[in-house]
Formats: C-alpha cells, structure tokens, sequence
C-alpha cells in the first residue's frame, strides 16, 4: 500500500518524461519481471508460509502465558526472564557449548579419513562408500540401535571386559558425565561419513601434480595434510564447519528422543529437546517458544557466516 | 630399499587405520541384523555371539505388529511429494535469479537463504500451529509443504550455482531458435544440471526419510504416520524385545540403504561437480 502511495506522489510531483533508453527497453523488462515473479512465488510462499510465518507467531507466542490447552494472556518479558532462572534451561544452553566445544574433532576427524583415503589406498572406493553407510541409517534408527550396543550387557562393555579394560566398562548413556559423551560420539558416527564425503569433494578439486609434487620432495603424510591439503582446501574446510557449527546442536533431536530423553538428571538436555518437551509435553506453548527464539538466535549467530558465503557464491557472476 | 620398506610399511598402517574405522562403521547394523536373526531365548543366552540357528519370526511380527506396509506407503508419499516440490521451486527460483533480468531477484535469493537459518526445532510449535490452521495437520499435504520449504535453500543455493555457470550466450541461442524458458530450464539447463539435481535428489531423500521432528508433530499418531514415527514408539515400548526392535529398524533402514547403494556413483559425482565451484 505504502508503494503505490508513493508512486502516485512521484507522478504528480515529476514533470520530464523518462529518458528514451529506458522506456525502450520497459517492455521486455516488465514482461520478465512478472514471469519471473510468477516462476519465484511458489518458492517464496513456501519459505514465507513454513518458514517466516511460523518465526513470527513464535516471536509472539513467546511473549505469551499459557498453560495446558486453555487461553494464553499477555506476558511480556516474563517467559525470557523466566529462562535465566531455570537451571534445567541454563544446563540445556551450558549443555549445547560442551557439544559446540567438541567442533574440532567433528571437523579432523572426517578430513583425515578423507585424505587417507584420497591417497588412492587399496580398495578406497569401498572405504568410501562404507563410510558413508551410517549417514544414510536415520538418527532415530541409530539412537535405538545404539541403546543396544551401549547398554550396560552390550557389545562395547563386552569388548572392554575382554581386553582387560574392566573399569572402563561404565554404564554409558546413564553417568552424568558419560551420557554427553556417548551422545555426542553417536552423532559422531552418525554424520562422519557426510563429512569425508564433502572433503573428498573438495580433494578432487586439488590437481593431483600438486600433492604428488610434494609427495616427491619428501613431505609425510602430516606434512602433506597440513601444509598442503589443508590450505588448498580452505573454502571446504570452511564451509564443512559452519555446516558443523549450526548443524551440532539441531541434529541431536532423534538420538536424545531414543537414548537418554534428556537425562540423567539434565546431562543430555539440550535446547533443542527442551523446545519440544515443554511445548508438547509439558503443554508450556509460551515458555517453549520462547526457548525456540533463544535457540533460533543462537543458532542464526552461527549460521550467519554459511549464509553469507552462500549468498556471495551464488551471486557472483562469472565472468 | 629402505624406503621402500618404510612405504611399505605406512601402506599397511593406513589400511590397518582405514580397516578399523570401516569395521567402526559397520559394526553396529551387523550386531543388529543378527540380533534380528534371533529367537528371544537365543538372544537371552547369548546376546553377543552368532545366533545358533536363524529365524525370520522377527520381521513378520514386526510387519504385523508395526502396521509396516502402510508406515512404508506413508513415508514414500511424504518423501517423494516433498522431494519433487522442492527441488521444483528450487529450480523456478534459481533459473529466475541467474538467467532472467528479475529486480529484486538477489533479494528473493536472499531471501530464501535466511530460511536457512531457521531449524525446525526452533519453531515447532508455531510451525504446527501453522499447519493446524491450514487443516493440514496428519495429512500428507500438510507434511510434503513442510518438507518442501525446509529443503528449499539449499536446493536454490546448489542449482542457482550450476545455472550461473552456463554461459548466457547459450541460453540466447536458444531463445533465438524459439525456445521457451520451460524449454530452456527442463531441456537446455536440467541435463545439464543433472548431477546436481541427482545428489539434491539423494540428500533429500536421506534426510526427508529419515527425519523425525517434522512427521511427529504434523501427523502424529494419526493413521498418516510415517514410517520413523512408527520406530520411535518402539524405543518408548521396553516390552518389546531385542530381536524384534532389530528386526524393525532393519526394515526401517533398509529402503534408504538400497537406495544409497544404486545411486552411490551419481551421489558421489554430484557432491564432485558441485564442489567445482
């Protein structure tokens, strides 16, 4: 509305006619701009319907009162003042930094796999096709499947009673320091396989001369990875982490849902989790809201630097 | 000689290193298919070993007790809707930002890459409360549009990257031989984007397959409920068995598995060529 306001002003206020280049060419642009809008609206009524929409009413929810199924009142700050009080809260965010904090393994580990790999060893077309093999298991599968493996009669503990490692053989998913761990590892097993994928990616882009060069000159294979690789395959490595980053901390829904549901105590309780447990279980529709915003910022922080590389790559013309 | 020898020697540690991970990787769907092939007595004595004798008791209970073709049925409608939908407007979407003179387009382009950072988990109850309004909720369509939008950036990040690369010239040439944009975007730019489209097409699959959030509160316990939905309420059931939960998550699994393997080359080309920017 405020548009078209203004341009009825324009109009009564501008008295040159448009310079004759533009005007010649007003036709072909008008019939493609309303294509174009016509091509990009079931896109963008998607993004706006799923995405902006829901964002907005949670904005609002957040700021609202309720409980059980009944009415919600106005509140105001209360449900974000509410979280700094609320240890099960503040242990799901301190929970999500010990996870943000194990970043680096999620970021070598999968690069080393891809390198070794990518030295052509015998029977690397296998690796790689096994590697990824968990990536494809769905995480609540997974989840599942690892209460079995990590329950205290399972293979693990079996495995660490037979090679002698006794007093390793703990009850994994149910310490309070052990279950973030365990958690944590099986994600890691869960999404490895998605990272050598991607940094082998990125090695096929490296020209082979390169690191046979290297190679010649007696570089080993740290050497090679780090002073070589690595550098050569910065924009990966990059983009890999940012993925990782944001990625962490909403990948963990299913595992938590099938091994630990957020305990013991609140060792595995974790914002995102939090959001639906106190939305559809303990029917606090504001409250959990407004722990989906917090989570919403926290993660929009650390996804702010893929965004902006991605929005760079895919406007760059070019030539 | 001597070096060699020490070649020789580091080709074995790395793929002694490679075997371990591998096995690392594997072991948990072995320890799984076996325990599936168990009876819940065998499991009882010996849960670790081979099975002593093997039985497919477990998955026709499982298909009976889990309801499993229809969980099947619905998990193939909601995937493939929301696949094709999205990777659609993706296509719409990118073709008008790179290859149409569109004002605004860097912004619709934006746009739906700010989507990027909105998690599901984040918004999901206004995000039923959406789809409530909309009386899509534990409906297929309800779920397709979902996933449809979640998939959306990047699907418009990867193609939006393959069109630019075609020279503009080309597209031209074929306007000047009476081609359409339709033309152009299924018959000039698709092919060419086919990796691409293959590995989008592979990744969506995997994750639409495979998530749980989103069909947990938009079907919920509704007869349209997917095949992930159906799994998780077995990990709530500590009733049910060892083998039988095996012998129902190997179900679960293995659809996505076989999929992977056939179209392991495309999937594998796909992240190479879109990694060549």
């Amino acid at each position: 509305m405020s548009i078209s306001t203004a341009s009825a002003a324009d109009s009564a206020v501008a008295t040159n006619p448009p310079p004759p280049v533009r005007r010649n060419r007003r036709p072909l642009h008008a019939r493609e701009w309303w294509l174009g809008a016509l091509l990009v609206l079931p896109g963008m009524a998607l993004a706006v319907t799923f995405k902006l929409v829901p964002l907005i009413r949670g904005v609002i929810t957040s700021f609202e009162s309720s409980s059980g199924f009944g009415d919600s009142s106005f509140a105001g700050w209360d449900n974000f003042t509410r979280m700094f009080d609320d240890p099960v809260v503040l242990a799901s965010f301190r929970n999500a930094l010990l996870v943000v904090a194990t970043l680096p393994v999620w970021i070598v580990l999968p690069l080393v796999l891809s390198v070794l790999i990518h030295q052509r060893a015998p029977g690397w077309k296998f690796f790689r096709a096994v590697y990824f093999v968990p990536y494809t298991i769905a995480p609540i599968v997974v989840g599942i499947m690892f209460r079995q493996i990590l329950s205290p009669d399972g293979p693990i503990n079996a495995l660490l009673r037979a090679v002698g490692l006794e007093p390793l053989a703990i009850e994994w998913l149910n310490g309070q320091n052990s279950a973030l761990f365990s958690l944590v590892a099986v994600a890691l097993w869960s999404f490895f396989g998605l990272g050598v994928m991607t940094y082998l990616a990125g090695l096929a882009t490296i020209p082979e001369e390169v690191l046979e060069a290297a190679y010649l000159d007696g570089a080993g294979f740290w050497r090679r990875l780090f002073s070589v690789v690595v550098p050569m395959l910065r924009p990966t490595v990059a983009y890999w982490s940012v993925l990782c980053a944001s990625g962490v901390l909403i990948w963990l829904f299913p595992l938590i849902y099938a091994l630990t549901q957020g305990g013991p105590g609140n060792a595995t309780m974790l914002p995102e989790y939090l959001v639906f447990l106190t939305t559809f279980q303990f029917l606090d529709r504001g409250y959990g809201s407004a722990i989906g915003i917090a989570l919403f910022v926290f993660v929009a922080v650390l996804s702010i630097f893929s965004v902006r590389h991605m929005f760079k790559e895919g406007t760059r013309k070019p030539r | 000689m001597n070096r060699r020898h020490s070649a020789q020697i580091g080709r074995y540690l790395l793929v002694f290193a490679l075997v371990v991970v591998a096995v690392a990787a594997l072991y948990p769907l072995l320890f799984t298919v076996v325990s599936s092939l168990k009876t819940q007595t065998g499991f009882a004595r010996d849960p670790l070993g081979l099975p002593a004798g093997i039985t497919f008791e477990n998955y026709v209970e499982a298909f009976k007790r889990m309801n499993m073709p229809r969980l099947l049925l619905n998990s193939i409608i909601t995937t493939v809707g929301g696949l094709v939908l999205s990777v659609l407007a993706a296509m719409l979407i990118a073709y008008t930002v790179t290859k149409l003179r569109f004002r605004g387009g860097k912004l619709v382009f934006l746009f739906i890459i700010i989507t990027l950072t909105i998690p599901s988990q984040a918004i999901i109850y206004p995000l039923y409360q959406t789809v409530l309004d909309l009386g899509m909720s534990g409906e297929y369509q309800g779920l397709i549009l979902a996933y449809a939008a979640f998939g959306l950036p990047l699907g418009t990040y990867q193609l939006a990257g393959y069109f630019q690369q075609v020279p503009d010239e080309l597209i031209e040439a074929a306007r000047v031989d009476g081609a359409g944009h339709f033309t152009i975007l299924f018959r000039l730019l698709a092919p060419i984007a086919t990796p691409a489209l293959a590995a989008l097409a592979i990744f969506n699959f995997v994750w639409m397959w495979n998530d749980l959030l989103l069909p947990l509160v938009i079907m919920g316990g509704s007869d349209s409920k997917t095949l992930m939905v159906g799994v998780s309420l077995l990990s709530g059931q500590y009733d049910v068995s060892v083998p039988l939960v095996s012998a129902g998550l190997i179900v679960a699994l293995l659809p996505v598995l076989i999929i992977y393997l056939v179209f392991q080359r495309q999937l594998v080309s796909g992240a190479l060529a879109g990694s060549g920017r």
